[in-house]
């Protein structure tokens, strides 16, 4: 059987029975059994992927891997996540009772995404797609109150995912969960021309990455 | 209306599961036919802003 991986956690206890436990040096891998030759683009086995990823994170927080991962055994899976169980281990240990929170706002002026074909350079277009992301901007005054969502946030980040939008990720307890959303629907009140999305709470992703040390 | 919303909660969810979290080197690239995933994943996240931008209205 192939398992899909999911993501790391601190205990046995958190996993089972939802999801095949893989005990890795200082974690535990969580991943779903699924037939060797099943194919990873496959519909439901996103959404089945989904499912158990939101159960696991009703069980404890953990450190989400990116959907894709996948090996024959538990032994590759092992080795493959070898040179960061120790880190993800960390920041287990550091941020158990939090949990993420993204708030996705529609760019003031969209940018529009550059045409591949109107490019003859690989690095031009990538450069010209980075252009495009990072010139996707907010209204300043929306910006200021959206921070104020995450009063007692232990970190927040503004991200430019692409040319459409920004996202502020927060990392925030769990008992804070309710009072976000309480504060942006209050936000709504205030900002209503201004379309944004407040979702979570989701494991630790934005700041499980290594970058954002 | 409701069903915007269940759209959106659908594309939020994929949206998190192909575009974030901790990328596992040379894992992160997977096909579905000639399509990779992670183009598979901008297109939801555009699409993720477009029911946004639906929903407030």
């Amino acid at each position: 059987m192939k398992r899909v991986v999911i993501g790391a956690h601190l205990g046995r206890e958190d996993i089972e029975p939802l999801a095949t436990a893989i005990a890795a040096s200082d974690v535990f891998l969580s991943a779903i059994l699924v037939a060797d030759d099943q194919p990873l683009g496959d519909r439901e086995l996103l959404i089945r992927v989904a499912k158990t990823r939101g159960l696991l994170l009703d069980r404890a927080t953990f450190v989400a891997i990116r959907y894709g991962f996948s090996s024959l055994t538990d032994e590759e899976a092992v080795a493959k996540c070898a040179a960061h169980t120790r880190r993800w281990r960390d920041l287990l240990e550091k941020h158990r009772d939090q949990v993420e929170m993204t708030l996705k706002v529609a760019a003031v002026s969209p940018q529009k995404r550059p045409d591949r074909s109107g490019f003859t350079s690989g690095g031009d277009y990538l450069k010209a797609l980075h252009a495009a992301r990072e010139a996707a901007a907010v209204d300043d005054t929306f910006r200021d109150a959206a921070e104020r969502l995450f009063p007692g946030a232990a970190k927040t980040r503004w991200l430019h995912r692409d040319a459409s939008s920004i996202e502020l990720a927060a990392l925030v307890s769990r008992a804070a969960v309710e009072s976000c959303f309480e504060a942006a629907a209050d936000l709504k009140q205030h900002f209503a021309h201004v379309p944004f999305l407040l979702s979570g709470p989701w494991p630790l992703e934005v700041f499980a990455d290594a970058d954002d040390e | 209306m409701a069903d915007d919303v269940e759209e959106l909660a659908l594309l939020e969810t994929l949206d998190h599961l192909l575009d974030r979290g901790v990328v596992i080197a040379g894992e992160a690239v997977i096909s579905i036919g000639d399509v990779d995933l992670l183009y598979l994943g901008l297109n939801i996240v555009l699409a993720n802003v477009d029911a946004i931008i639906r929903t407030s209205k």
